[in-house]
């Protein structure tokens, strides 16, 4: 160890210990971090942790001295070769990353989403009705998994029949970041675990899943993304097998995992925060501010990583080419700095400055933003309209994570008020 | 003193697509669906006010002022 090591603060948790996050966003920890001058180490994995929302934002935005492509944008290393293997635009830096992220940015867009409202309109009021007609159940399994999953297929163009396929592929992926033990040959896999996305068996089930459906697409095509993907050209050139199963990969899992876990937290604040949606009720002109602050709040994916490509500095620490940096976005989401009592739920909280929990902005920024906004956004209002009350029967199982802040579990009760009662 | 209006610009490496600039000044920016990026529409311009709105608002900073 050299000196400029070994003044480096220690972080007070470890960060990267899966159960730090059992429990939910460690609020406490994260709150010492920003406090401290600099940035704090991780001794266990070796990394910066961003703590507050002025330096996350500063190394999102710099995609030049804090790399996706150079290193992993998880915390473990991997290899070259598996990290060549799993490429997508999100492990990938300008100009590779733009090129790849326009092929498919413009059915993202505010405009274009807005075409998708009727449908999930749809998608919201059929989970709902089954939801009220039990009296309750797993606010998860009942509607914050199917929602964004039925969602995003409809958009890539899988059939309603594979869904719970995809969201069960999906959370088998999650599982290779948190502590479970995996069965390296589950979905037929055959390829070594640590080639994979996650190093999960998962992604092996997911590739097989989108060749098959590509190879229909090829034949067929179909006004879907996997038709447009399967007949894009990048610099001349067709998307590889691997290009395009990774791209279907990130799309079926971000498109379901965030999304899911800001509704089934969503959930949690329904019933712990009801004075809050009264407001919404009242003034619905309060909507766009309490989907932000579902959002904030709920920061669905703890952290992303950047590797340096230079010696740099942030916030008077030196760090050196090479260095793993970490953003913890539920750390810059309470940011005391910029969010008045970032603990507390407040549905008209002011939306500039931004919450980061779509990222800090640069090239990387959320690509499903809009569509989420969105899908939250009516999901609130027919839970508004509807009059529904929940109450939370059990105490929510978190996964397990360092990577997202999700909820595997939620049972909770619904009920209406009597009639002619408002 | 009249309010001073600005040209929007747009850096092409920068802008991935978000759409918020769409979204805000729809008289301003297009985005282009087969390129992917935003563009700059017409003739018109915007004041300061609205103008500075939508720089802050683009999360990729790809977007510019100029007289």
């Amino acid at each position: 160890m050299n000196q400029h090591q070994d003044l480096r603060a220690v972080a007070p948790v470890d960060l990267a210990d899966p159960d730090t996050y059992a429990q939910g966003i460690p609020h406490d920890a994260f709150a010492e971090l920003r406090a401290e001058p600099g940035l704090s180490w991780n001794q266990t994995e070796g990394f910066w942790a961003v703590t507050r929302h002025a330096d996350l934002v500063e190394v999102s935005r710099d995609t030049g001295t804090y790399s996706s492509e150079s290193g992993h944008i998880q915390i473990y290393d991997i290899d070259d070769d598996a990290l060549a293997e799993r490429a997508s635009m999100i492990d990938l830096d300008p100009p590779i990353h733009t090129r790849l992220r326009r092929l498919v940015s413009s059915a993202f867009t505010p405009r274009h989403v807005e075409a998708y409202q009727a449908a999930i309109r749809r998608r919201v009021q059929r989970c709902l009705d089954d939801f009220q007609a039990g009296g309750g159940g797993d606010w998860v399994a009942a509607v914050a998994a199917p929602i964004p999953i039925g969602v995003i297929c409809d958009l890539m163009g899988v059939p309603e029949q594979d869904h719970q396929y995809m969201i069960e592929l999906s959370d088998h992926l999650v599982a290779g970041t948190s502590a479970e033990p995996l069965d390296p040959g589950a979905y037929g896999n055959t390829t070594d675990l640590r080639l994979l996305p996650f190093n999960s068996p998962a992604a092996h089930g997911i590739f097989e899943y989108a060749r098959e459906l590509g190879e229909k697409r090829r034949a067929q095509p179909r006004d879907d993304l996997v038709s447009k993907l399967i007949a894009a050209e990048v610099g001349g050139e067709r998307l590889s097998d691997n290009e395009f199963t990774n791209f279907f990969r990130l799309m079926i899992f971000a498109g379901n995992e965030t999304t899911r876990s800001a509704m089934a937290h969503l959930g949690m604040y329904l019933a712990g925060h009801g004075d809050q949606f009264d407001r919404v009720r009242r003034d619905r002109s309060l909507l766009e501010s309490a989907v932000e602050e579902v959002v904030r709040y709920s920061s669905p994916i703890l952290y992303f990583r950047r590797t340096a490509t230079r010696d740099t500095e942030l916030s008077g620490t030196a760090i050196r080419a090479g260095d793993k940096v970490v953003m913890w976005y539920a750390a810059a989401n309470f940011d005391e700095t910029v969010f008045a009592d970032p603990l507390s739920f407040d549905v008209a909280r002011p939306r500039v400055p931004n919450n980061v929990a779509f990222g800090g902005g640069g090239a990387h920024f959320c690509l499903g933003a809009s569509l989420a906004r969105i899908e939250l956004g009516i999901l609130i209002e027919e839970i508004l309209d509807r009059r529904l009350f929940f109450d939370v029967v059990a105490p929510p199982v978190y996964v397990a994570s360092n990577f997202v802040n999700g909820i595997e579990h939620l049972s909770m009760s619904v009920s209406t008020p009597p009639k002619g009662q408002s | 003193m009249s309010l001073q209006q600005w040209t929007m610009t747009i850096d092409t490496d920068k802008c991935v697509g978000v759409g918020q600039c769409e979204m805000l000044e729809e008289e301003v920016f297009y985005l282009d669906d087969d390129t992917g990026i935003a563009i700059v529409v017409g003739s018109e311009t915007l004041p300061a006010d609205r103008a500075d709105a939508v720089i802050d608002k683009c999360p990729s900073g790809a977007i510019g002022k100029t007289r």
